[in-house]
């Protein structure tokens, strides 16, 4: 026998399994609406609100600009270069939404170990963390969230939502994509006398545009 | 496997004797365990129902292990569906020899590895230098400790027994740039500059999971500097160890562990970076690696399910570490194996078997902390207690102990005999006793070497009792 049926063979034994996969989908079910049922408390009602103030929050530690529409996103993106003392040109993730701007005299380069800026768009927000959300694919390659020094991302507000629990139901029944990324701030650590420190091997500032 | 190493050799009692005698590793344990305490109380206590939560996410975990066959079967089914490759391993030689055959097909010089505790379980570091290859730690206390030639002291902070003045002594010695550096961030961009380079040029990158998905066959992995997806996205080749109890039914009941998790573990309400990584490259992406191999390891988590079901619903988030106060004076080192604290006392002896590990049971004081901040509510002080009295009937406890556990039974179950004995011995301890505790016992100076002992209470508790007083 394979380790792979050993294995099994003894699990059979351990968990005579009863129940019909019915009836496991829906115990599972329930022992998720439990925990919906004792959830931490969101500190205001409003999702963007709510978003602002955890992304802000000195534990996550990220920067915010609204902005009123994607046309505004090239000159945001110059000034906070300006502003950091760097270069106008940052590596433009490969989304069409991006690429459609004028980007004016900020210039576009190829993501590399050292890049400063990255720009690029999460597909969704969760309220509860100041989660942003990625799924990897064509348009979206899983490095420019990890590469640069600076991340800076756009995302839309309505695409907030209130928790993760609201973003499993969302995507229930859809394909799972290779890599699905929820960053919570810049990259940090703690390893060194659990102190937090910055821009561990990840991005050391994370600025988002909101896009309303 | 590592008893030739310089601070795992001895015993437990001779290794807890120097930890006990380290006043240097006394300060690095407050400052991290100390840091870790205040940052999870905040955090818990900004969550109202934290309680409540931390009996759902027990259940979470009990459903996924009492349905264990059935959600392995249809992670298996959904991984091989997303062109994920299985390596099933019923123990720890044949977890290595999976990732090492993997390695030599890919003709791996160099593997970077992102933290993982059943790495360290399996003996992979050594593994992996057995076999010629070149491995980069990447997790900041992980490459701390390769350049210090150490293991692990604690799961979540690894380099919890090394001081901010001890890294940067280590970084000056072997950092390319040998720099003198005081600040911790400055600290942290050179490990950033030093290791930059490996991420781009290893062959395999290797991380362990925090979930197995079972309804996705995804995996998922929960980390702060970003380590992770730069060791697992640009390799040709992702190798994830894991142990079969990690795995849940839903990505929702995964979102919902992480809660209960981070918080526990490192006081922030999530960690910077939530992955979940499912099967190789795909038609299209500019990145991420062409081959997705998943070891799947046993290990004694099939031993666990039948002796302590419970213990297989641990999260590794280190909480029982960080609030014990045997851990907090003796450091992970002490207790010998992959893990430390209360969890590794109750792990170890299944990996090592209970008569060369029993000691790591006994040193416990039963208080109680480790279960009261386990976020699934794991009865550790119970599952300690029934491998000492395995221990005791097995017979491998001395003389000595079983002499005077039995003279203790014989007096103790005799009421009339057991109040003489304590009107004879009370007012002897009281007397030895300053401020209310005693400093040196008679027949016990061992015990009281690195502790002090209560001096009893004016009255006892039966007369207490008989004199209708309330407790």
């Amino acid at each position: 026998m394979s380790a792979h049926d050993i294995l099994f063979a003894a699990l059979r034994r351990l968990c005579p399994d009863e129940e019909v996969p019915d009836a496991i989908a829906a115990r599972a079910g329930a022992l998720a609406r439990a925990m919906q049922a004792c959830l931490p408390p969101l500190e205001f009602p409003d999702l963007v609100e709510n978003f602002v103030a955890r992304v802000t929050a000195e534990k996550v530690g990220a920067t915010v600009e609204v902005l009123a529409g994607w046309e505004h996103l090239p000159d945001a993106v110059a000034r906070y270069a300006l502003a950091q003392g760097l270069e106008q040109e940052v590596a433009l993730q490969p989304d069409p939404r991006l690429l459609a701007l004028d980007w004016g005299f900020v210039r576009d380069v190829p993501l590399k170990s050292d890049t400063m800026i990255a720009v690029g768009v999460a597909r969704g927000g969760i309220a509860e963390t100041g989660s942003l959300l990625f799924h990897s694919g064509p348009d979206a390659p899983t490095l420019y969230g990890f590469m640069p020094l600076h991340h800076i991302v756009a995302l839309e507000t309505r695409t907030i939502v209130a928790r993760f629990e609201d973003y499993t139901a969302q995507e229930q029944g859809k394909p799972h994509p290779r890599n699905v990324n929820f960053i919570t701030g810049a990259s940090g650590t703690t390893d060194i006398e659990g102190v937090l420190a910055r821009g561990a091997h990840g991005p050391r500032r994370l600025h988002i545009l909101l896009i309303g | 496997m590592n008893a030739d190493r310089g601070e795992l050799a001895g015993t437990f009692k001779e290794r807890a004797r120097k930890a006990l005698g380290d006043a240097h590793l006394r300060v690095a344990l407050d400052r991290t365990t100390g840091n870790a305490r205040t940052k999870r109380a905040a955090a818990v206590a900004a969550w109202p129902d934290f309680d409540r939560a931390r009996a759902a996410a027990a259940a979470i975990k009990d459903h996924a292990l009492q349905n264990f066959p059935y959600y392995l079967e249809q992670f298996e089914r959904n991984a091989l569906a997303s062109g994920a490759r299985l390596h099933w391993a019923r123990d720890a030689k044949e977890a290595c020899a999976a990732v090492i055959k993997i390695c030599r097909e890919t003709r791996a010089k160099t593997v970077t590895r992102s933290k993982s505790m059943l790495g360290e379980e399996i003996g992979l570091p050594h593994a992996l230098a057995e076999a010629g290859v070149r491995r980069v730690e990447t997790d900041l206390a992980e490459h701390i400790i390769q350049l210090a030639g150490e293991t692990p002291s604690h799961i979540i902070w690894p380099a919890a027994h090394r001081t901010r003045e001890d890294v940067s002594k280590l970084f000056e010695k072997h950092h390319r740039d040998h720099l003198l550096l005081t600040e911790v961030e400055a600290m942290v961009d050179s490990a950033r500059r030093e290791l930059r380079d490996d991420f781009f040029s290893a062959d395999v990158g290797i991380s362990g999971a925090n979930f197995l998905v079972a309804e996705t066959g995804a995996i998922c992995t929960i980390t702060n500097e970003g380590n992770a997806e730069l060791t697992t996205t640009p390799p040709r080749v992702h190798i994830v160890t894991a142990g079969i109890e990690k795995i849940v039914a839903t990505t929702e009941h995964a979102l919902q562990l992480t809660r209960v998790l981070v918080r526990s573990a490192t006081g922030a309400d999530l960690t910077q970076y939530t992955t979940f990584h499912c099967g190789p490259k795909r038609a299209g992406d500019l990145d991420g690696p062409e081959e997705f191999h998943i070891v799947l390891v046993d290990h004694g988590r099939t031993q666990m399910l039948e002796d302590m079901p419970e213990m297989l619903r641990c999260l590794r988030c280190g909480a029982c570490l960080n609030h014990c106060v045997v851990y907090r004076k003796i450091g992970g080192h002490a207790y010998g194996g992959a893990y430390p604290g209360p969890m590794g006392s109750a792990i170890t002896p299944v990996f090592d078997g209970l008569e060369p590990s029993r000691d790591l049971p006994h040193a416990c004081t039963l208080n109680g902390h480790c279960k009261q901040v386990c976020p699934v509510d794991i009865p550790l002080p119970t599952i300690l207690r029934d491998w000492r009295a395995k221990s005791y009937r097995q017979g491998f406890e001395s003389r000595a102990v079983r002499l005077g556990l039995a003279l203790w039974a014989f007096i103790a179950s005799k009421p009339a005999l057991y109040r003489a004995a304590l009107a004879v011995a009370l007012p002897l301890l009281r007397r030895r006793g300053k401020d209310g505790w005693i400093s040196a016992l008679p027949f016990a100076p061992g015990w009281t070497e690195s502790r002090d002992f209560p001096a009893p209470p004016e009255k006892t508790f039966l007369a207490r009792i008989a004199s209708g007083e309330e407790a």
